[in-house]
């Protein structure tokens, strides 16, 4: 029983220790760093032969833009999203689950690359997640 | 509510439950053979500049550990459960799979199971394991010989029903799937005089997962509908009884992009006369280098096993893929 309740034990810490008072933007690591991260996985996300034929026709300054705001106002930051909502933007793209999957890899790399706490990282993509049903096509 | 469903799952979900298999699986098929004359389609040399890679079939594009692993029966799940996520790195266009051996060494026993889990288009999953259950020295204590070993094959399927356990984060709904095992013991004759009423049978199990992304959290928890003694080692049913529902559940805590914390815990029937049978239980670490390597390392207590008291020890696990 006491490895048992160890990992009961160190369940409970890990569940325990991301303080929920602090902001998710705070644990990001505020507005420079969802910046330097968001820039990152835009030229990942423009590079990579899995992602980057579905960005051939896309602005990709203005994408960074338009991400900050999101993935800032999305984690209760001082930011407004200006753009077009996520079934709109993405209409007719037909992208993949593997596509969109391999966005969120670049996302983690970026975060990774940045030093976002990998709790923080998950509570981040937990917001973004459900965008899947309105971004992938088939 | 069907409604709710319908919308929450996306395109995956078709209209009732009787239907939704059909459906989907006509369109699985229908998706293979275009994969399949997709691949013969593509030029073997370059492509325009303007049009897209073709699709790598066998691309993993699934987040890494978002499948979980392979359990002891060849099912995707965790050390002793089955989970609700279709095994493999194949996301719904693409096909994944896995060979593993586990090794579980006990006071008195030691298992050794081989298999391969395949997943088709993040629909359907299939399997083959097959353990080898070597009782030692007990064997001899039990008049069966020393080293005596109790085998067996599992055939397994599942096919997801609904839901979506990784991107439905703004519902509770978790994944659900359906799932069954053949299991087939080689010493008829001596799971017979034991008590068991047969050498093979189906275990039938639904089980629905989800990851709590926000709290790094997977959760997990199946029914199971079986008569199996020992997991089918020794044997179905017995004078005790025959099929019951038996239940399985998980939680695994996501400690980092590789390393993955949890436990099992897993009721069992108790059908045999002559020895007690007990629930099982394991606590987990899964280190996952990247999605082609997976390693489980656990310590698990099986209970009390044919008189020979209760059986605690390690059980490790080594899972090859994509």
């Amino acid at each position: 029983m006491k490895p048992i309740s160890t990992l009961a034990l160190a369940l409970f810490i890990g569940l325990s220790t991301p303080a929920q008072a602090a902001s998710l933007f705070d644990d990001l690591g505020g507005l420079e760093s969802i910046t330097r991260f968001t820039n990152r996985l835009v030229d990942l996300t423009f590079t990579d032969p899995r992602t980057a034929h579905q960005f051939k026709h896309t602005k990709k300054e203005r994408l960074a833009r338009l991400l900050v705001d999101q993935l800032c106002e999305a984690s209760g930051g001082p930011c407004r999203y200006k753009g077009v909502n996520m079934k709109k933007s993405h209409i007719k793209l037909g992208i993949t689950e593997a596509e969109f999957n391999a966005l969120v890899e670049q996302l983690q790399q970026a975060m990774d690359e940045e030093g976002v706490p990998f709790h923080a990282q998950n509570r981040l993509l937990a917001i973004l997640a459900p965008m899947k049903r309105d971004i992938v096509e088939r | 509510m069907r409604m709710m469903a319908i919308s929450l799952t996306h395109d995956q979900v078709g209209l009732g439950m009787g239907n939704i298999t059909n459906f989907n699986m006509g369109r699985t098929v229908r998706r293979a053979l275009s994969v399949a004359l997709a691949f013969l389609a593509v030029p073997t040399i370059g492509h325009a500049d303007d049009s897209p890679p073709p699709e790598n079939l066998f691309g993993s594009g699934k987040i890494l550990a978002t499948p979980g692993v392979i359990q002891v029966e060849g099912a995707g799940g965790s050390g002793l459960s089955t989970w609700a996520m279709i095994s493999g790195y194949g996301t719904n266009r693409q096909v994944g799979g896995s060979a593993h051996h586990t090794f579980v060494t006990t006071n008195d026993f030691t298992l050794n199971a081989t298999g391969v889990t395949i997943g088709l288009f993040d629909r359907l999953e299939l399997s083959f394991t097959r353990q080898w259950f070597d009782t030692g020295s007990a064997g001899g204590r039990l008049g069966l010989g020393e080293g005596f070993k109790f085998n067996q094959d599992i055939v397994g399927a599942k096919v997801r029903l609904f839901g979506d356990a990784v991107y439905a984060q703004d519902t509770w709904l978790p994944q659900v799937s359906l799932g069954a095992q053949y299991k087939k013991a080689d010493k008829g004759a001596t799971v017979r005089a034991v008590g068991a009423a047969d050498d093979d049978d189906i275990d039938l199990y639904l089980t629905a997962s989800k990851i709590l992304l926000d709290k790094s959290l997977v959760l997990s928890g199946a029914a199971r509908l079986t008569r199996a003694n020992q997991f089918g080692l020794l044997g179905f049913g017995g004078p005790n009884g025959g099929r019951s529902l038996q239940f399985e559940g998980s939680a695994a805590y996501l400690l980092s992009r590789h390393f993955v914390l949890g436990a099992d815990y897993r009721t069992k029937p108790d059908n045999l006369a002559f020895a007690e049978e007990d629930d099982a239980m394991a606590a987990y670490v899964v280190w996952l280098p990247s999605k082609h390597i997976t390693v489980t390392a656990a310590y698990t207590d099986l209970g009390k096993i044919a008189l020979q008291g209760r059986q605690r020890g390690f059980y490790l696990s080594l899972q090859l893929g994509f």
